[in-house]
C-alpha cells in the first residue's frame, strides 16, 4: 500500500480514471510478457501528455517513491515488472504520431505508439521503420527503445540503437533533456545509445524521433531444408563470410518447423533437420544477383532443398511460420521458456548441438527458432509447470545454455533485455570493473534509485549472494567480494 | 552557461616526481625533450597553448592501466594520442601532465574472417589494418582521410566519406577495451552482434574523445571487399543544382558509398593542386559505387538521371583502379589544395551537419555569407550525410581577419544547430567547440558532466575537453 496522502497527491496530477489504485485495477499490470514474476503495484498512472509525466516524477522523486515506466507491457524479460510499493508509469495514452518528413526520413513519435503502426504511417511515402520484433504489432516504440528490441531485419539494418535520432525524456527529478539530434552526428557523450537499451533505469520517454529507410522495390525469400542442424549452421557463417548480408537469415530446427506447420500450413519440409530462411531485398537485379549467389552458398553447404519465392503472396507465407513461431510452440506445450542469448555465428554449429545434447538429457524438448544472421539464439524450452520438477529444471537448462553463451564470447541478451529475469547472468557476463561502470551511471542520472529499481543491473552485492548459483567448474565468480 | 577556461597547470613539485619516476620505469620509452612535446600538443588543427610535460609510449594495456594509476593518485592528467590528425584540440595538454602515445600499441590482434570482424590494438591506423587484411576478401571502410589510428577514430567518433554506405564509427565499433581513471581495464561489448545486456558502454566511450576512459584496443566490423568499384564525376552550373541532386539520391535511397560535394572554388583548388586538367571550377559532386556490376552500373545510371534533371553535365565515369585513386586522392589532399590558394594563410576547418531536408538551405545561406565576408573559404562536404565542411583561409598576422574568419565559422555553427543540425559532424568536441556543445545540448550537458564525474572522479582524463568544466581544476587539493 502507498501512503493515502502520496496517492492523493497524485490524483491531483491526472484525471480521476487515469490513476487506479483498487486492486482489480491494478491487476492487468501485475506483470509484462514473463509471466514467471507476478507483483502487484501500489498504483498505476496514466498522464497523457509531458507537464504530467514531470509533475508525477517531481513528486515520486520528493516522495521516493519508485518508478516503473511501462509501453504495451510484451517485455520477454519482466522489464516492466512492478513493485508493490511503488508507481506503474503507463505511457499508453501517448499515441500519436506527430510528424513524418520524407525528406529527411523520419518520424517523430509518441512513446506509446505501436512499432508496426509506425510503418504504416510511413508507408504511403514508400518508406518503413526497419527494427521489427515479433510482437510489433503490440510492442510500443518506447518499450523498443528502452529495451533496444531487435528483429529479423536487423541483420541488414541494425537495432533500434541504430535506428534512433532523437529521444526526448524526463529524468527522475523533473528535468526534461533531450538525448541526440536531427543530424547525423551529435556533439559530446553518446548519451542516445545510453538511454537506448537503459530499460527504464535512467529516465521516462516521451517523444522518439526514429528514422524511416525506403521500402526496397523487390524482396524475395529462400527457403532452404537442410538434413543435419551443423550443416544449416555452417552455411549461415558461409553466406556471411561470403560477403553477402541478407535481409533476413533466421533458422528453424525440426520442433520449431513441426511445430508451426500445424499453425500457418506453409508446406515446410517436415522432415529437415532445420530449416533457412534467407531474404535478399533491393532492386530487382540486386536481388537475382543476391539470391544466386545465396542459393550457390547454400547449395555449398549442403541443402537438400532450396525453394525460392515466386510472389509476395508467397514470401509471406514462408515468413508465416517463423512470424508465429512462438504461439505456434505455445500450443504445442503448456509452458515454454524462451532464452535469448547471442553468440558469435561461428560458435552456432558447437553451441546448437550441445543444446541437442542438453535436450535429451534433461527430457526437456526444445526448440530452436531464431535470428542466425546475428547469432541471436531463441531456444524455447518446453515445459509443464504442473510438472513436479519440470520448471527447476527447465530454469537450470535455460542457465546452462547462457553460460555456454558467455563462454563462446557471446552475451546472455540480444534483444529481449535484461529486467529481472537476467540478472544474474549479469554477475557471470560482466566482471566487477564494467558493472561498478554500470552503477556509476545509473548514480549520476538517478541518485535515489528510483527508475525501475531491481531490473536490468545488479548490485555487485547482489552478485555476490547470487555468486553460490554460478559456481562453474569449481571456480567461484568474484572471490574478491564479500559474502553475505 | 559560462564555459570560460582557466587553464592552471598542475604544481611542479609532484609533476616532477612522476616523471622521473616514469622515465625511471619506462626509460627511452619516456621523452621530455621539447621537441617530442611540442608534437604530441596539437592536431592538424590550430595551434593550442598546452605541452604534455612527458610523452610515454605504452604497449600494453597493462602499462597503460599502471600509469592512468599512478596519474589518479597524484591527479595528474593523462591524455591519449594517436597519430595527432585531430582537427578541434583534442590532444592538448591544457594542463600538462602525462600523453600517452598509443603508437605502439599496433598489433591487430585477430581477425574473423568468417564473422567480419577483428580485434586491433588503439595504435593501429586505417591503412595498416586494411593493409593486414589484404588477401582475406575483407576490408575496414571507414575514412575520414587522414591516415588516423583506430583508437583515435573510436575516441572522435570518426566518420568519413563513406559514412553514407557504411556508418560512422558509432555504427562499426562491436566492443572495446578501456582503460578507466582509476587505472582498471575494462572490455565491453564483445563479438556477438547485438547484446541488450546493460548499459552501451561500448557507444559511450565511443566519441567520449579520452576523457571517459583510455581506449587501448578495439573489436571492429569488417566488411566483404565489393565485388564491383566505381567512380563518376558531374559538374554542375550553380551549387543548389548539385546538392538538390544529393537530396534527390538519398530520399530515393541509392546506396551510394560516397557523395563529396566541392564547390567552384574548392574546385579550382583542386584543379591547381591535383592537376584535374579535363575539370572546370563548378560546383562537383564526386561519387563512389559499391555492389555487383549490375548493382553499380544500375547505381550509376540512376544518378546520372537525377543529376541530368538539376543541371548535373560532364557526367564522368572512372572504373580504372588507378582513376578512382587519382580522383579521390584529389578529394582527400581538399584541405591543402585549399592552403595552396593564399600562401602564407592559415585555415581552418567547420564541420556542420543538417538533416538532408535543410541541407540546399543550409549550403546557400552559408556560401551566400562567405561572398559577404570577402574571405576565402572552400566548401567541401559528404554531403550525402548533410556534413559540409568550410575550410576558412585567414592571414594570422592580420588580426582583423581572424576574427572575420572565427565570426564567420561561428555563424556557420548556429546556422546549423538552428536548422535542426550540429556543429559537429565528424570532428568532434575537443577543445575549440565547448560552447557550441553548451548552445546544442542545454539540459544534456549537465548530464554529461555527472557522467564524466561518475567516471573520472578527479578529472584526470583529457580535462577541458568535450564536456564544459564544472570548475576550474585545483591540484592543491
Amino acid at each position: 500500500m502507498l501512503d493515502p496522502t502520496f496517492t492523493s497527491a497524485l490524483s491531483a496530477i491526472v484525471s480521476r480514471e487515469a490513476l487506479l489504485t483498487e486492486p482489480e485495477d491494478t491487476r492487468p499490470y501485475e506483470c509484462d510478457g514473463l509471466t514467471l514474476y507476478r507483483e502487484q503495484p501500489g498504483a498505476v498512472v496514466l498522464p497523457d501528455n509531458e507537464a504530467q509525466v514531470v509533475a508525477i516524477l517531481k513528486l515520486c522523486h520528493a516522495a521516493r517513491v519508485p518508478v516503473v515506466a511501462r509501453g504495451s507491457g510484451t517485455s520477454l524479460s519482466g522489464g516492466a515488472l512492478p513493485l508493490a510499493q511503488g508507481v506503474v508509469l503507463s505511457l499508453a495514452k501517448f499515441r500519436r504520431i506527430l510528424a513524418i518528413d520524407p525528406l529527411a526520413r523520419t518520424a517523430q513519435v509518441e512513446p506509446g505508439v505501436r512499432n508496426l503502426a509506425i510503418s504504416e504511417a510511413a508507408a504511403p511515402y514508400g518508406l518503413f521503420y526497419a527494427p521489427d520484433p515479433s510482437s510489433q504489432i503490440a510492442c510500443s516504440i518506447g518499450g523498443n527503445v528502452a529495451e533496444n528490441a531487435g528483429g529479423v531485419h536487423c541483420l541488414k539494418y541494425g537495432l533500434t540503437v541504430h535506428n534512433v535520432r532523437k529521444v526526448r525524456a524526463v529524468l527522475v527529478n523533473g528535468e526534461i533533456v533531450e538525448f541526440g539530434g536531427d543530424a547525423l552526428d551529435s556533439p559530446g557523450f553518446d548519451l542516445l545509445a545510453l538511454i537506448t537499451g537503459s530499460e527504464g533505469l535512467l529516465a521516462v520517454i516521451t517523444q522518439i524521433t526514429v528514422k524511416l529507410l525506403p521500402e526496397p522495390e523487390l524482396a524475395q525469400v529462400a527457403l532452404a531444408a537442410f538434413d543435419d542442424i551443423e550443416k544449416a549452421a555452417a552455411a549461415v557463417g558461409n553466406i556471411i563470410a561470403a560477403g553477402i548480408v541478407p535481409g533476413g537469415l533466421e533458422m528453424m530446427d525440426r520442433e520449431a518447423t513441426r511445430a508451426v506447420e500445424q499453425f500457418v500450413h506453409a508446406n515446410y519440409p517436415l522432415d529437415a533437420a532445420a530449416v533457412l530462411l534467407v531474404e535478399a531485398d533491393g532492386t530487382p537485379s540486386e536481388v537475382a544477383a543476391e539470391m544466386a549467389e545465396i542459393e550457390q552458398v547454400l547449395l555449398a553447404s549442403g541443402a537438400t532443398e532450396i525453394r525460392v519465392s515466386e510472389n509476395e503472396a508467397q514470401r509471406l507465407l514462408f515468413w508465416s511460420g517463423r512470424k508465429a513461431a512462438f504461439p505456434a510452440v505455445g500450443r504445442i506445450s503448456p509452458d515454454y521458456y524462451c532464452i535469448d542469448g547471442t553468440i558469435p555465428r561461428a560458435a552456432l554449429p558447437r553451441v546448437l548441438r550441445q543444446i541437442e545434447t542438453w535436450s535429451r538429457e534433461y527430457g526437456l524438448p526444445c526448440a530452436n527458432v531464431f535470428h542466425a544472421g546475428d547469432g541471436n539464439l531463441h531456444p524455447l524450452i518446453l515445459f509443464d509447470a504442473n510438472k513436479p520438477g519440470d520448471r527447476e529444471r527447465t530454469v537450470e537448462f535455460g542457465d546452462r545454455i547462457l553460460e555456454l553463451c558467455i563462454d563462446v564470447g557471446g552475451t546472455i541478451t540480444g534483444e529481449h533485455g535484461v529486467g529481472v529475469e537476467k540478472i544474474r547472468g549479469m554477475c557471470a557476463q560482466f566482471a566487477p570493473e564494467a558493472l561498478e561502470r554500470f552503477l556509476a551511471i545509473k548514480r549520476a542520472f538517478d541518485p535515489h534509485g528510483l527508475l525501475n529499481p531491481g531490473k536490468a543491473v545488479p548490485t555487485l552485492a547482489r552478485c555476490a549472494e547470487l555468486g553460490r548459483m554460478h559456481v562453474h567448474a569449481g571456480q567461484l565468480p568474484h572471490p574478491e567480494l564479500p559474502r553475505f | 552557461m559560462k564555459t570560460a577556461h582557466i587553464y592552471e597547470r598542475c604544481d611542479e613539485k609532484t609533476v616532477a616526481g612522476l616523471t622521473e619516476s616514469l622515465v625511471r620505469e619506462y626509460r627511452e620509452r619516456a621523452v621530455t625533450s621539447h621537441a617530442i612535446r611540442e608534437q604530441h600538443s596539437h592536431g592538424e588543427g590550430l595551434a593550442d597553448a598546452g605541452m604534455p610535460d612527458i610523452v610515454v609510449f605504452p604497449t600494453s594495456n597493462d602499462e597503460v592501466a599502471s600509469i592512468v594509476r599512478t596519474c589518479n593518485a597524484a591527479r595528474i592528467p593523462v591524455i591519449a594520442f594517436g597519430v595527432g590528425t585531430s582537427l578541434e584540440g583534442h590532444v592538448a595538454a591544457l594542463y600538462g601532465g602525462v600523453c600517452l602515445d598509443l603508437s605502439r600499441m599496433d598489433r591487430v590482434l585477430e581477425v574473423n574472417a568468417a564473422d567480419l570482424d577483428c580485434r586491433v590494438q588503439a595504435g593501429v591506423t586505417r591503412e595498416a589494418l586494411n593493409a593486414e587484411l589484404k588477401g582475406t576478401g575483407l576490408f575496414f571502410p571507414i575514412d575520414p582521410g587522414a591516415n588516423a589510428t583506430i583508437g583515435g577514430m573510436a575516441s572522435t567518433r570518426a566518420s568519413g566519406t563513406n559514412a553514407v554506405r557504411y556508418g560512422t564509427m558509432r555504427e562499426n565499433v562491436l566492443g572495446l577495451t578501456v582503460v578507466t581513471a582509476d587505472g582498471r581495464i575494462v572490455r565491453t561489448g564483445g563479438r556477438a552482434r547485438k547484446s541488450s545486456a546493460g548499459y552501451d558502454l561500448t557507444r559511450l566511450f565511443v566519441g567520449s574523445e579520452g576523457t571517459l576512459g583510455i581506449i587501448t584496443e578495439v573489436q571492429l566490423r569488417l566488411y566483404g571487399l565489393p565485388e564491383a568499384i566505381s567512380a563518376a564525376v558531374c559538374q554542375f552550373a550553380d551549387l543548389e543544382g548539385a546538392v538538390d541532386s544529393v537530396i534527390v539520391a538519398m530520399q530515393l535511397g541509392i546506396p551510394v558509398a560516397r557523395i563529396e560535394l566541392l564547390d567552384d572554388v574548392q574546385m579550382k583548388a583542386c584543379i591547381l593542386h591535383s592537376h584535374l586538367d579535363e575539370f572546370a571550377a563548378k560546383p562537383t559532386l564526386f561519387f563512389e559505387f559499391h555492389g555487383t556490376p549490375a548493382a553499380v552500373r544500375e547505381q550509376a545510371e540512376a544518378i546520372q538521371a537525377i543529376a541530368g534533371e538539376h543541371g548535373g553535365s560532364r557526367f564522368q565515369w572512372a572504373i580504372a583502379q588507378e582513376e578512382r585513386s587519382r580522383l579521390w586522392k584529389a578529394r582527400h589532399d581538399a584541405y591543402y589544395a585549399a592552403l595552396a590558394l593564399a600562401p602564407g594563410k592559415q585555415a581552418f576547418a567547420t564541420d556542420a551537419c543538417v538533416p538532408i531536408s535543410r541541407l540546399t538551405e543550409c549550403v546557400l545561406e552559408t556560401q551566400a555569407d562567405i561572398v559577404e565576408t570577402g574571405l576565402v573559404a572552400p566548401i567541401v562536404g559528404h554531403v550525402g550525410d548533410g556534413n559540409f565542411h568550410l575550410v576558412v583561409l585567414f592571414d594570422p598576422a592580420d588580426p582583423d581577419e581572424r576574427a572575420k574568419a572565427e565570426a564567420l565559422a561561428a555563424r556557420v555553427s548556429m546556422r546549423a544547430i538552428r536548422m535542426g543540425g550540429t556543429c559537429t559532424g565528424e570532428h568532434g568536441v575537443g577543445v575549440h567547440k565547448l560552447d557550441a556543445l553548451v548552445a546544442e545540448h542545454g539540459e544534456a550537458v549537465t548530464l554529461m558532466q555527472s557522467i564524466k564525474r561518475a567516471l573520472d572522479p578527479n578529472d584526470i582524463l583529457n580535462p577541458g575537453k568535450t564536456v564544459p568544466p564544472e570548475k576550474v581544476r585545483s591540484t592543491t587539493s
